[in-house]
């Protein structure tokens, strides 16, 4: 199989009315880390969102195309059958249902109704998969997030992702609320997956989870637009001087807003 | 009202009943004088006038399969143990309907035929759970009872499923009687899976001595009309009692629970949690009330109801009630009722399950965890599957 590539060119999104994301282009390739960094309320996650098909958010124009489809005409669950993955800031808690259960059926969504994953094979990778991540084993029958620490949550994302090998993989603020060894945990477990075979859009607030992974590109957001681009010094100047003398640069003087 | 039940007499009943102890036809006898003078029960949701249950005719036994039964416990059919001078029966036999009856209680123990008696010994402490299949087959009204007696001490786990042909369209007026006594523990299982034509009415009632442990975990998916009205005496200080009641109605079902728990013992403890799921036009009347007597000192009684609503046309009543009258104690109900959370949709999606993989999922699960304290993996999961078969969507 080619490569993975993911290809957004003047995303607009919206919601309830206004307009977040003002014409987004990026092209993520398999073997690629893309960071998008920026202050709070530039429309990061408004973006991630969007790509997964989050229902309160509003596409208002734009392209994108994994490996040459058509994402935004898909549903939810087809983009992720085609490849996609979000590792969500909030994940939602679902009670009753096992994470063991859970992914079982996740996997079995991506494979044809007569040839469901073999039970034993799937526990085995499943437990090799929490192993690496340092989870507990009762982690599997625990339900869906329920109780989970933050951590957790941010751990079962990783391990969601790992079992479910999307081609491309866009990580939420996944360092967001995690002490220094969840993030590199959870970087570790980021590192461990890369390959040609998938490429990752790493969106955050702090520099700090790319010192465990290493971004190709760096990209920062403003307003709603990518507002400059280039390699892992970008972060590192980032991380030195923070976002103003950027702002400053780019003429950029109204009030940032908070997100939501 | 009375002019309703002249279809049944006194001599009608001594008949049927020909082949009992004296004692047990007089105690029919007397319950049927009572239900001439009592009313039925009321509901203001539920209308139960024209139900099969209300007609004054005898009972029928169902079909009673009995699992494995352990070492100090017996599992019989009520008529062999009637048939066998069983103390049991005359000693607790329709006791815990005495402080709280209706017509339909009276007319029960006026017209029962069989049921089961389940008997733990003082401290017997069961490995396996028990089970009992109550099958209906044939007839027209059954009226079964089940009467549960764990001595001191005793542990035990019961599971009991009420279940009939496909297609039939009987009535059932049936009663649970539970008697714990001292630190006696019992998980209380009860699965009604009852063919979609039929209309029961059910009456649980348990008696907790001191230190004494009750979970019902109660699990309803089947007939067309379920009534049933439990009430748990928690009579014995350290009393405690749980409530794990699971239902899933669609099309035209109607459910109507009524949970009761009554604290008389100091310190005891009681929690009703119930969960259920609506999808077609089925409609759900959910009472609960924990009534915390005086001097149950330190007592305290807590009632979660939460309904899933799977479509609009769907109707839940949830009512919950505290009667209090003693200072010492806590107390407290939420209830809620809504739609399937749309975020936990999207969630599920977002890994690649589709949106009605999704929802059974959720469903099943919103019910399962209930369903955790079924000692039997596989009842649990007959359960679970037969929870998420069922949703419509």
């Amino acid at each position: 199989m080619a490569r993975p590539e993911l290809i957004i060119e003047g995303l607009r999104v919206g919601i309830e009315g206004r307009e977040i994301v003002k014409g987004l282009d990026l092209t993520v390739r398999g073997g690629e880390v893309h960071a998008i960094m920026g202050p709070n309320g530039t429309g990061k996650s408004t973006m991630a969102s969007a790509l997964m098909g989050h229902p309160t958010y509003e596409v208002l124009g734009g392209l994108v195309t994994l490996d040459g489809q058509d994402l935004l005409a898909m549903s939810v669950d087809e983009r992720a059958r085609a490849g996609l993955f979000l590792a969500m800031q909030y994940p939602a808690e679902i009670a009753g249902v096992s994470n063991a259960n859970f992914l079982r059926t996740a996997l079995n969504a991506r494979r044809a109704e007569d040839d469901p994953v073999p039970v034993m094979q799937f526990h085995r990778e499943l437990k090799a998969r929490m192993e690496s991540l340092q989870i507990d084993q009762s982690f599997a029958e625990r339900y869906v997030n329920e109780g989970f620490s933050g951590g957790e949550k941010k751990r079962n994302e990783i391990l969601q992702m790992a079992v479910l090998r999307p081609r491309v993989a866009v990580l939420d603020e996944i360092d967001s609320g995690l002490d220094i060894d969840a993030v590199k945990l959870v970087a570790n477990g980021v590192s461990q997956m890369l390959s040609d075979d998938m490429g990752v859009l790493i969106i955050t607030h702090y520099q700090r989870i790319l010192n465990y992974i290493n971004p190709t590109n760096v990209h920062v957001m403003m307003q709603g637009r990518i507002v400059r681009s280039g390699g892992p010094e970008l972060a590192q100047e980032l991380e030195a001087r923070g976002y103003e003398w950027l702002r400053e640069e780019l003429g950029i003087d109204e009030p940032l807003t908070e997100e939501a | 009202m009375a002019g309703t039940l002249v279809e049944l007499t006194p001599q009608q009943i001594s008949a049927f009943a020909a082949a009992e102890p004296p004692w047990l036809v007089e105690r029919r006898l007397k319950a049927f004088a009572e239900a001439l003078e009592m009313p039925l029960p009321r509901s203001k949701q539920t209308s139960i006038e024209t139900a099969g249950f209300v007609a004054p005719g005898l009972g029928q036994a169902p079909a009673v399969s009995i699992g494995h039964v352990g070492d100090g416990a017996e599992i019989m059919d009520l008529g062999t143990a009637i048939a066998g001078g069983r103390a049991e029966v005359e000693e607790h036999f329709g006791r815990l309907f005495a402080e709280e009856g209706s017509r339909l209680s009276a007319l029960h123990l006026a017209t029962f035929a069989g049921g089961v008696l389940c008997k733990v010994g003082r401290g017997v402490e069961l490995t396996e759970p028990l089970q009992v299949a109550l099958d209906l087959q044939g007839g027209s009204l059954f009226a079964p009872h089940v009467l549960v007696v764990l001595e001191e001490g005793a542990r035990a786990d019961l599971i009991v499923e009420l279940r009939g042909e496909a297609g039939s369209e009987v009535a059932v007026r049936g009663a649970v009687e539970i008697v714990l006594q001292d630190a006696a523990q019992l998980n209380y299982t009860e699965f009604q899976r009852l063919p979609g034509r039929v209309q029961i009415h059910w009456q649980r009632r348990a008696d907790l001595g001191r230190d004494a442990k009750l979970h019902w975990i109660l699990a309803d998916v089947g007939a067309r009309l379920a009534v049933a009205d439990t009430r748990t005496y928690l009579r014995g200080d350290g009393a405690e009692a749980r409530v794990l009641a699971s239902f899933f109605g669609g099309r035209r079902q109607h459910f109507d629970f009524n949970h009761v728990m009554v604290h008389q013992g100091q310190h005891s403890t009681s929690d009703i949690e119930a969960r259920g799921v609506l999808q077609g036009k089925a409609r759900a009347v959910y009472n609960a009330n924990s009534v915390i007597r005086k001097n149950a000192k330190g007592a305290s009684g807590w009632q979660h109801e939460h309904t899933l609503m799977l479509s609009d046309e769907a109707r839940a009543d949830l009512i919950p009630e505290l009667e209090i009258s003693e200072w010492d104690v806590s107390a407290g109900h939420a209830a809620s009722a809504g739609p399937v959370d749309p975020m936990q949709v999207y969630y599920m999606e977002s890994r690649g399950i589709a949106p009605v993989a999704a929802r059974r999922l959720i469903v099943a699960g919103f019910l399962a965890s209930l369903l955790k304290g079924i000692p039997l993996a596989d009842v649990r999961d007959r359960i679970a599957d037969i929870f998420q078969e069922k949703v419509e969507l």
